[in-house]
This record gives C-alpha cells, structure tokens and sequence, in this order.
C-alpha cells in the first residue's frame, strides 16, 4: 500500500491520547525498575543522611550531625572553602569575556579573583581538614591522585595506539581483539593476577623487571609511602610545623607507591577501551583532509596535531567525562588490590563508603558521604560541560 | 578548525594509491622499517595485554610448591610454566572452593538480567523513538540523567529497600535492580530512531497497532543493537561485585567474582587455587568474545560507556 506517510500524522486527538497511554505502557517497566532503584534512592539517601542508621531498625534523628562530621563542627573553614571554589568559577567568567570591550579590567579582576580564591583555599583547606573526618578527606586526595594518574595517560596512549592501529595492515581486527581483553575479562580476576605480578616478594613480576635494572625490590602494594620521597629521597617531615604547611606537605608526598600500582592496573584495563573509542571516532575523519595537508607539503606529526587531535576532540570530550566521573566509581580492582599495610593511600571515596556501610554498619554516615559524593560528580560534570566543550570542535 | 595550512611545495611526491573503500585508514604505507617498528611497537602492546592471562594460565595449572619456588616474569622462559599441569587445581576449585555453585549463580543471575534488560529497553527504546507523546522529552532526559550517579550512592538506600521487600541475599535481590538501564534505553533508541518511519506507519495503516509493529518489524530489524545490549549487560552482570557483596551474605545465590574474591582473602598462599578459580571466572567471558570477536569489539566501540 503506498498511501503518502503525511496521512498517518494527522491524527485525532483520540489518536494522540491512545498513543500516549501506548507509550507510557511501554515504558511503565523500565519506568518501574528505574524509578525504584534508580531515582528515588537519592532522595532516600538524602533522608537516611540525616540520621543514626544501624541494620535492624535502630534510627535516631540526627538533623545535620553526619554533615558536621564530615566538615567539622566549626563552619568557617567549610565556607572559606565552598567561597573558594565559587571565587573560581566567577574568575573562569571573567577571563573568558577578556576579548570583550572592557576586556582588560575583566581580565585583570579575573586573575585577582583567581588569586585571592588560590590563598583562601589554601589557608583554609587544611583547617577544614583538620576538624573535619580525616579519612574522607584523605580519600578525597587519593581519588585527585588517581584522576591525575589515569586520565591523562590513557587518552595520550589511547589516541597513539588509535592512530597506530588505523594503519591498514595484516592482523588489525587480532589487535583489536587483544588490546580489548583487559577491559572485557572481568575486574575481580585481573586484579588477582595484579595482586601477585605486584606483589612485595622479591620474584615478584614487578620486582625482577625492577632488578633488571639494576633496582631493588619494593613493596608496591604494600607501600604506603608516597611515591616522590621513594625517589627523591625523604620529603621534610611534618613534624612541628603549623596545620597548613603540614597539611600541604602530606600533597607534596604524591601518590602512594600502592596508589600507583593500582593506576598501572587501571591503564592496562583502559588504554585498548580508549583506543578502541577512539578508532571509531578516527573513521569518521575524512580521508581528504589528510590527502589535502599532504599535498601542502604537511608532515606526519604536523598532520596529527592539525586534524586528527582536533578532529578527534569531542570523543576526547567524552573520554575525559567518562574518565574523570569513572575515578569517583571504581571499585572493584581497588577492593580487590587494597591492603591493609596501605590502608589511607589508596581508597577513593566510593571504597570508603562501601567500608562505612559494610564493615562500619554506619548506613546513616554512609548516606551522608553518598550526598557529599554526588554533589562532586554532578558539580564536576557540569564544570567539564561549561569548560571542555568551548574548546570541542565537531569538525565544522 | 586546523585548516592552517603550509605552502604547497613544488615536490608533492604523493602517487595516489587506490584506496578500498569503506575502510578506516589514515596514513598510507610508510617505509619499511617504519612498518616494521610500527608491528614490533603493536606486539609489544598486545604483548602487556595479553601476559598476566597467561601467568593466570600457568600459576593456575602450578602445585603449591612451583607457585613459589618456580617462578619467572618472561613467559619464554620454561620456569614461567609448571613442570607438568596440575589439572587437579580445577576441580579443587570446583569443588572445594564452591566454584561450581557460584559458576551456576552467576550464569543465572546473568541470563535473567539480560533477559529483563532486553525487555524493558527494547520497549521503552521503541515509545522513545517512534512515538510521539507527553512528556518523552522531559522523561527521556531524567533518565538520562541518572547515568552518571555512582553506584556508591544506591548501596545504603538500595540495601534497605531488597530487605524491606525480603529479596536481601534471594536471586530477586540481585538481578531486579538491574533489570533496566537508561543507557540500554538509550543505545536502541538511536539505533530505532534511523530506521525510517514509513515502514511503520504503513504497517499502521494496514492496522496493525504499535504493539504488533514493535513486535514484527522493529525486533527482527535490529539483531545487531540488541546483541550489543545483550552482550554489555551479560559483561556487567558476570562482572559485577559491589552490589553482590551488600545484596547476599550466604553461598547460595553468591556469583563467581564474590566467591573469588572471599577465596583471596580467606584462602591465603594458595596461590594455585586462586588462579584456577580467576580463570573459571574469566573464561565464559572470553569464549564468548572470541566467538563473536567482530561484534564485540564494535559493540564496545558503539557503547562508548561502561559502568
């Protein structure tokens, strides 16, 4: 039958109502199963987070007590602090509009702004610390240390191993292939390996591949030291200075050696992942560009940074978010390769959380922690919305 | 956009090659030795990926003893490998170690997750694509929206809730939850919404109703999308342990990944049994992959998220 399809969408208002009832008894189930377990525990946590929530229904109202925990009894700093980030947020206005008319005056009280939120957060951080629970602040540094560990290495390797493996060439579809087993295999049992190939034996993979060198063994996951002491000898220690230089100096350590074990586990699961996103993204560049900055006489590093980083800038846009928003869910290789003679230098806040709750039975506390959690990711979200996608350009 | 570009020189060397079409490729055949850095820099890759699965493989099939005085980092090397396979490892783990009942577990658990995950997605995915009504944009964006929500955050409110409705350490407790997900919703539906319109609304007109178009048009059309769903949340269920650790607190619903990693902790040096016991859990998995490698690889590349 070849009646035009304009017919069909003149409706009567009886359609458009029997459609909606059609449509909403479509998704009703999906509608159900999210709706339960997926948007009204948020508001259910927000509830629970105001409470002393032990298993087995023993509940006292709390009011704000868990938040006061976390941030210290004295709301000062916790302002100084939130006034800080907002200082920063209003210098990014600022010197974004600096091509403006008034431009200069922008920019100069931009960078004043900047300045002043920099001094703040730095006097005021550490004090926040100091009342506030030390564990979750400590989580929260080792979640920056691991965003700074993972990100930006895997979406370099990830974009090379894309443009080395666009290459037409015998054996692609069996690199592919391999270079996508660590993601696929599942956490628990990778990690397992991971735990002994790092393991402080001294046949330990990691230790022979060390002496190889001529280095000596170490403790790797088993070493809470930071990482910069370890190689550059001791740091000054803490001991006798006031609460903000100490406090600075615990960041100055750098990650953990245990840290950066799990983040050589993380680039090995995600670097064939990344490229892989990345292949998809380099097929959609067309050839004649290339063709064309190769008749202009353009070389093969000039060629890569004018088209294909560019080029390939909005799937660097959403690798970025999956990245950085993906630090805040890991879990599993971190459960799996955390150890206790590391313990504070390796869980992320989503780690802390599943312990307060799971060992700590602390579900009230836990939920508190939940709040402060999703206010940084949708916080950081909508930063990375705001910033990173000025600077995509989506090949037009 | 980069268009800056550089003079056009007189000794433009570039005979052109006839390129196949329909293929990715950037860069067209370099020198020799270029190439051949090019594979050696490859292998070496695939080399990493690929080498803890095989001391997985070959501390799995060790004795107790080799797993600590024959060791060696370079899989050539013969102390890399046992002296001879210790194929009683398996069914230690199997049976000992209860990774028989877990195997079984988590090959439930998995098939009635993706099973309810094809359901509700695909209709959902289908309202959300061809039918226009009250409300899809609004309600298509919420759900949206709980995509980036970490999984930390459901774990206190959704504990209370499986104990509330007595599914805490029951199958119920450990797949419903899942059963739905706004990014399965959201891969069909792109892939729904291409498909033209017109071959639905003819059908419409010889009368068939959504229900019977969704049904006979729309599913047998998208083989491909909903393998893609399929597969992700078979790989999200088999892999997940976070969930699984809170939602059961005895054996007989616990999957493979809780069985493995309470084997870690409790099982101490036997390191053996441990490996035999990851690779139990890593082998499903890469038998499927291998099997429909071509499709696994674009559907992770179409995916472009997971957990």
């Amino acid at each position: 039958m070849s009646t035009p399809s304009r017919t069909v969408r003149v409706r009567s208002s009886g359609r458009a109502v029997h459609d909606t009832l059609t449509a909403y008894l479509f998704i009703l189930p999906s509608l159900a199963v999210i709706g339960v377990f997926g948007i009204f525990p948020l508001f259910f946590t927000l509830y629970v987070s105001l409470f002393k929530w032990r298993p087995g229904g023993k509940v006292a109202f709390l009011g704000l007590g868990n938040y006061a925990e976390i941030f210290g009894k004295d709301a000062l700093p916790l302002l100084a602090v939130l006034a800080s980030i907002a200082g920063f947020v209003l210098a990014g206005l600022l010197i974004r509009r600096r091509r403006s008319r008034a431009g200069g005056l922008l920019l100069a009280a931009g960078l004043i702004v900047l300045a002043a939120s920099l001094v703040a957060l730095a006097f005021f951080l550490p004090a926040l610390v100091a009342h506030g629970d030390k564990e979750i602040f400590d989580a929260l540094r080792v979640t920056v240390w691991y965003s700074i560990g993972t990100v930006p290495l895997q979406l370099a390797a990830g974009m090379l191993l894309a443009v080395a493996l666009s290459r037409r060439m015998r054996g692609q579809q069996a690199f592919r292939v391999v270079y996508l087993l660590p993601y696929i295999s599942p956490a628990v049992a990778s990690a397992a390996v991971f735990e002994l190939l790092f393991s402080l034996r001294p046949d330990s993979f990691a230790n022979q591949l060390l002496l190889l060198f001529g280095g000596k063994p170490l403790q790797w996951l088993q070493e809470p030291k930071g990482i910069i002491p370890l190689i550059f000898g001791a740091v000054p220690r803490a001991a006798g200075v006031g609460v903000v230089p100490s406090y600075w100096l615990q960041w100055a350590q750098g990650p953990s050696l245990a840290l950066m074990s799990i983040i050589f586990y993380s680039l090995w699961v995600f670097i064939g992942y990344y490229a892989l996103i990345y292949l998809n993204g380099l097929s959609a560049i067309p050839r004649q560009l290339y063709e064309a900055a190769e008749v202009d006489g353009a070389g093969r590093i000039r060629r890569f940074f004018s088209i294909t980083v560019p080029l390939l800038s909005p799937t660097t846009y959403f690798l970025t978010l999956l990245g950085v928003i993906g630090t805040f869910k890991a879990f599993t290789h971190i459960y799996v390769l955390r150890h206790p003679a590391a313990s504070g230098t390796v869980d992320p806040l989503s780690v802390s959380i599943f312990f307060t709750f799971f060992r700590k039975a602390r579900l009230g506390y836990a939920s508190a922690m939940s709040i402060l959690l999703f206010a940084i990711v949708v916080g950081l979200a909508i930063l990375q919305q705001r910033t990173l996608e000025k600077g995509v350009s989506y090949g037009d | 956009m980069a268009t800056d570009r550089a003079r056009p020189r007189g000794e433009a060397e570039v005979p052109r090659s006839p390129s196949r079409p329909g293929r990715v490729r950037i860069a067209r055949k370099g020198s020799p030795a270029g190439r051949a850095c090019l594979y050696l820099l490859l292998f070496l890759g695939a080399f990493v990926a690929v080498m803890p699965f095989l001391f997985m493989a070959s501390t799995s099939l060790k004795t107790i003893a080799e797993t600590i005085t024959r060791v060696s980092p370079i899989p050539f090397h013969p102390d890399f490998w046992p002296a001879s396979p210790q194929w009683v490892n398996y069914i230690f783990a199997w049976t000992r170690a209860r990774f028989g009942l877990y195997f079984r577990n988590s090959v439930l658990t998995a098939a009635l997750t993706v099973a309810g995950v094809l359901f509700t997605s695909s209709l959902a995915a289908y309202a959300f694509a061809k039918i226009r009504f009250f409300g899809s944009k609004v309600l298509f964006a919420v759900l949206l929206a709980t995509l980036i929500i970490p999984e930390s955050v459901y774990l206190v409110p959704n504990f209370i809730t499986i104990t509330r409705l007595g599914w805490y350490d029951r199958l119920a407790g450990l797949t419903v939850p899942f059963m739905a997900s706004a990014f399965y919703i959201f891969l069909l539906r792109q892939f729904f919404a291409q498909l033209p319109t017109e071959l639905l609304e003819s059908s419409r007109i010889d009368g068939a109703g959504h229900v019977r178009s969704f049904l006979s048009i729309m599913l047998p059309l998208s083989h491909a999308p909903l393998f893609t769903v399929a597969f992700l949340a078979f790989i999200g269920s088999w892999n997940s342990l976070q969930w699984p650790l809170v939602a059961t607190s005895s054996p007989r619903w616990r999957p493979i990944t809780v069985g493995l990693t309470t084997f870690i902790t409790d099982a101490g040096p036997e390191n053996q049994l441990r490996m035999a016991g990851a690779m139990i859990a890593v082998l499903p998995v890469l038998l499927l992959y291998f099997v429909a490698q071509k499709q696994f690889t674009e559907a992770i590349a179409r995916s472009g998220i997971k957990g």
